[in-house]
This record gives structure tokens, sequence and C-alpha cells, in this order.
């Protein structure tokens, strides 16, 4: 380097000898900066010549001096065209508004297409204080930009995710107790993003009875290193109840001790919503099948019996007797024909109950529905001097089927009347309530009961008697069962013999 | 048809009248017995085996129904492996139902007191077969 060239850049003749003299001038310069990765450049603002370092071109694939440097071949022809624009204002605004001049864009390379370069340059003044030159330097940066360009596509994906997902991230440093959460985490608590959570506040949020469950579940994970996962019941800030899943998962220190605690949380709301609705249809349906199986079985037993007589009639009418004979067999084939009619009007009761879909609520009540059913059994009643108490005040009126109702009560009050205590007076009490999701109706006698030991599951059974009652038919609980459970309802009995019998009924 | 044995004496415990009244009236056509005993319910039977006044009239066959009230076949079986060693006796049991459930006939092959099971309506022919069967 000269004595009267060693002054500051600006100072440098015009020309685009001047650097490139410069920089092959001192050798240990050139192999110092050549070895940096790092390509320099010069342009002349006025005529948009320019020279490029030979590190420059290598790293755009080509030998030095192989390349056309002018500004305006490396706008149109190096220059990424999506880049173009960006380049040339950052350019501009550095000449004109004095801003740094630092880019990020994409240059062709000779074999590899385009890659990611960072260029950074500034303009120097000429003796006459005229910017006439920006010499400045080119990196490769493509590797940390393709990172940074997934990471930021990772990120977007990420964040797309759990907004679609609704689902955050929490964390809880067991040492110092600290909480903390993710975004999404604030705006399922329905929480602004300041709030400061911690343990317990954020089981709070828990309904009663699954803040319990949490609890246990995350002392568990501390202590024992266990993980969780569970779907719990859950009311924001802003008072909606909604369903939640909260996995965790403990972090373990070398001496297998649980340190960090963490998890997910998602709001599952609609899922969790549409599951119960998907079981409560499929228990709806099981119960439909096992009802429908139920009724197959019912009608090809109760046929069965049937022809199984017309059959052993007939037979007997085949052999050899007499006409007296033939009469009285004639006379069991009408009696056999008459409880066939029987059962058939029996069957199309219970196939009424299944299949009516017009199946009609109103608001109907206890009361008066009760009433009418004491007037239609009143001989009964009178005859058998029982007592009746019916309270309905607790639940007066329910949704439900009139025909129905009045067939429940008249099946339960026959029955107490026809299996009263031969020793006592009948006294019956029958009472409504409602709890906070169903109508209940409780039945109760002081009759004779019934052995559940021995006859539990036959009780609601068709045609299943068990006292020598003359006129037992065994239809009634039955009917009383399918038009309850038809609506959705069950029907519970509890008896002991000599006592009394009692009906628990869920009627919605 | 000629009895070749001494006359059998018929127990059907069936609460179906108009069982009872065809299996008596094929029972007498075909001269399987001429004593036929009847109850209507297991209980019924059983109070009878268990009363030591009808030790000596204790039934050689009995036709066994399932469905019955107060107590029924089940029932009535339970009661009869009991008392079974009290009477002394050789007793058949016919189990006898209209019930074509592969549960009650599987069941009723567990219970090695019961001979067989025969379902509803029993033939004149088959009649005979168990009659042969239980000499």
């Amino acid at each position: 380097m000269s004595e009267e060239r060693d002054t500051t850049l600006g100072m440098f003749p015009i020309g685009m000898q001047a650097l490139n003299q410069h920089y092959f001038a001192n050798m240990q310069l050139h192999y110092l900066i050549e070895s940096t990765n790092t390509g320099l450049w010069e342009r002349n603002i006025d005529s948009n010549e320019a020279w490029w370092s030979p590190k420059f071109c290598e790293l755009l694939g080509y030998k030095y001096g192989e390349l056309d440097t002018s500004y305006i071949y490396f706008l149109d022809e190096i220059v990424h065209p999506d880049d173009r624009t960006l380049v040339y204002d950052s350019f501009q605004n550095h000449l004109k508004k004095k801003t740094e001049y630092k880019v990020e864009f994409r240059m062709r390379t000779k074999e590899l297409g385009y890659r990611w370069f960072e260029s950074s340059g500034k303009a120097w003044p000429d003796e006459k204080g005229k910017l006439t030159r920006v010499i400045g330097a080119v990196t490769d940066i493509d590797q940390k930009k393709q990172t940074e360009l997934n990471l930021k596509k990772n990120e977007f994906l990420l964040n797309e995710t759990n907004k679609i997902a609704n689902v955050g991230g929490w964390e809880l440093d067991v040492v110092n107790m600290e909480l903390t959460w993710s975004k999404e985490i604030f705006e399922i608590h329905e929480l602004p993003f300041d709030t400061k959570p911690d343990l317990d506040s954020a089981i709070s949020f828990y309904e009663a009875g699954y803040r319990d469950t949490l609890s246990a579940a995350v002392s568990d994970a501390i202590k024992f290193c266990k993980p969780f996962d569970l779907e719990l019941k859950f009311r924001t800030a802003k008072n909606n109840v909604i369903w939640v899943r909260n996995k965790g998962v403990p972090i373990i220190d070398g001496n297998g001790e649980c340190i960090i605690l963490r998890g997910i949380f998602q709001n599952i709301d609609n899922i969790k919503l549409k599951e119960l609705e998907l079981q409560k249809s499929l228990d709806l349906l099981g119960d439909h099948n096992r009802r429908l199986q139920n009724f197959a079985h019912i009608v090809s037993h109760n046929l069965r019996s049937h022809s199984g007589n017309l059959q052993f009639m007939v037979n007997i009418f085949d052999e050899n007797i007499s006409s007296a004979e033939k009469e009285e067999v004639f006379g069991n084939i009408r009696s056999i024909s008459e409880s066939l009619a029987n059962t058939i009007d029996h069957l199309n009761e219970i196939v009424k109950i299944q299949t009516e879909i017009s199946k009609e609520l109103k608001p109907v009540a206890f009361e008066s529905t009760f009433k009418n059913i004491q007037t239609a059994l009143d001989n009964n009643i009178r005859k058998t001097r029982a007592i009746i108490c019916a309270d309905f005040s607790s639940c007066p009126t329910i949704n439900y089927v009139p025909a129905y109702l009045e067939s429940i009560f008249l099946n339960l009050l026959t029955n107490s009347l026809k299996y009263r205590h031969p020793d006592r007076y009948p006294q019956i009490i029958c009472e409504t309530y409602f709890d906070k999701e169903h109508t209940w109706l409780t039945f109760e006698d002081n009759g004779i009961g019934i052995d559940l030991d021995k006859y539990g599951d036959k009780v609601f059974g068709m045609y299943k008697t068990f006292h020598q009652n003359a006129n037992a038919k065994g239809i009634g609980l039955f009917i009383t069962k399918n038009q309850i459970e038809s609506l959705g309802g069950s029907i519970h009995i509890a008896s002991t013999v000599n006592v009394g019998t009692k009906f628990t009924i869920k009627l919605t | 048809m000629t009895l070749t044995a001494p006359a059998k004496t018929v127990c059907v415990i069936d609460d179906d009248k108009i069982y009872i009244y065809g299996l008596k009236k094929l029972i007498s056509i075909k001269q399987l017995s001429p004593n036929l005993m009847e109850f209507y319910n297991g209980k019924e039977a059983i109070d009878f085996l268990t009363d030591p006044e009808n030790l000596d009239t204790l039934p050689d066959i009995i036709f066994l129904d399932i469905n019955m009230p107060v107590m029924d076949g089940w029932g009535f079986m339970e009661s009869f492996v009991k008392i079974k060693p009290q009477l002394g006796k050789k007793i058949t049991i016919y189990m006898v139902s209209s019930s074509i459930n592969d549960e009650d006939i599987q069941r009723a092959k567990t219970i090695s007191d019961i001979t067989d099971y025969v379902i509803k309506p029993i033939s004149p022919d088959t009649l005979v077969e168990l009659f042969r069967l239980a000499a």
C-alpha cells in the first residue's frame, strides 16, 4: 500500500481498479480475507461498474473473472427475481436515507441453484463529498436461513395446530413449584395472558369431583414419577363448563427424582360431548336390542307352548278314542285357541310399546292421573279397605306419554291390591320427586312381598307368576317395565316377604 | 301293547292343565300306567315326596316342567337332590318343557338326576319309549 493512497476508503481515486489493486497488493490481507468465507465487492454508483473478489465468485461457484460483474447483470441475472425489489430498494434507501445496507436475499449459483446470502455495504464519498462508491461484503447464510425458515414453518404449523386442536403446553418446576403456561392455556382458561398461574389456583378451575382426581395424579406424578392422562370437567374464568384433557409426564433427574412435570392441556369439549352423545345412543341401541331379543324369546316361548299343546291334542284326536273323548279333546283345542288369541293380544300390546314412534310426550299431572286410576279401581279399593297415601307435591307434573303413566299406576295399584297381606288392610304410599336430572316415582305397599333372592330377575318377565293366585296373569309388570324402558327410564323392586314391596321408578 | 313290567306310578309336575290332560289321556290309551299323580308346581310335589306317609306310594317316573309358579323345575331339582337319600327308591326324572332354549337344555344335562330332556309336545311313540327306558 503506497503512502499517498493510505487514507480513508472514500478518498480512493474513482475507478474499479482501486480496491482490486489494493486487494491483491497486500497478499497477507488478501489470504486472510479469502479464508474467512466472506466475499468483497465494490460498486461505482454512477457507472454501475462493479468488482467482486475471488471469494465472492467462488461463493457463487465461478472462477474469478468468469462473471460479468456489472450491477445490472447482478440485479437481472444473479439476484432471485422475488428478491430484486428488496435488494434494489435497500440500496437506494441506503444512498438516500442513510439506512443501513444489510440484506438477506437469494443469488443464483453456477451449479447449486439459488442460495441464501447476506450482503452488507457502505457508500463512501469522494473528495467533494459526493457518494461515488459502495464497498461491501457478502457471506453464504444458506444453511442458517434454511434452518430459520424451517423453524418458522414449524412454528407456524405448531401454532396453527395448537389453535385447531385447542391444545397448549404447561410446565411445573417441581423444585420451587413454579407453573408456566403457553398462550393457548390462558385462552382455554379464558384468562388474560398476564395472569400468573400457580398450581392451587389452576386446580381450582376444575369441577368438584375432578379436582381430587387431578390433585392425586399430580402428586403421584411428582412422588412416584407416574405419568397421567385425564379427561376432566372444567369451569373457565368466564363460567363456561367444558371438558378438558390434561396429560402430564414427569422429567426425571439422575437420582430418579421428578424435577419437572411437563404436559399438555386441551379443550376436548366438542369431542367429549360427541363421545358422550354417542355412548348414550349406543346404550339406547343396546337397550333396544336387548328388549327386541327378549321379545323374540318371549314370542317363541309363548307361542311354542300353545302350538305344542295344540299338536298334543291333535295327536290324541288321531288315536283310537271314543266320541265322548273326542268331544273333550275338542274342548281343549277350543281353550288353547282362546289362550293363543290372548297371548297374541298381549304380544301386540308389547309390539305397540316397542314400535310406537309417535310417543307424544305431554305434560301430565300425577295427581289427576292417579285419581282416575283410583276411581277405576274404586270397587276393589273399597272391598279391600285399602288406605292410599299419594303425595306428588314435590314433583306434580311430568312430560310423559299419558297412557303409559295411567298404565303404570293401574298395574302397580292392581298388583298391590291383588297381593295384599291376608292379615291386614293394604297401605299404599305413592310419591314423586325430582333430583338434579331425573323424575322418580316410588310406590310402596305392605303386602305379602316376594322373595327376590329366588325370583329377582323374573319379576318383570312375561307370564311369570310367583304366587298361587287364580287371577295372576304375569303380564302387568312386564308391560309396565316395557313402557318405562321405552321412554328411557328404569324400574327397581325391593321387597321383603310378609312385609311389603317397594317399586322405585326412574321415569325420565 | 302289553305291559311287561309291573305297573309304574307316574307323577307329572306341570302348571299347564291341558298338557296334564293330554299326558293322562295318552298314558291311558297306551295303557302305560294306571296310577298318575299330578302337581301344579314343584313345591306341591316336594311336599308330597317328603311326607313319610307317602313312602309307599312314591312314583317311578316324574315328568317335570320348567316354568311354574312358586317353585319351578330347577327349584324342584335342587330340593329333590337333598331329599333323594331318604326316598330309598330309584325315580326316573324326565324334564319336559316347550323351551328350546339351549341354556335350559345344557343346564338339564349338567344335572345327573335328570335322565333326559324332552321338548313338548311328547309324541305317543316318544312316550312309550320313555316308559321303556325307565323300566
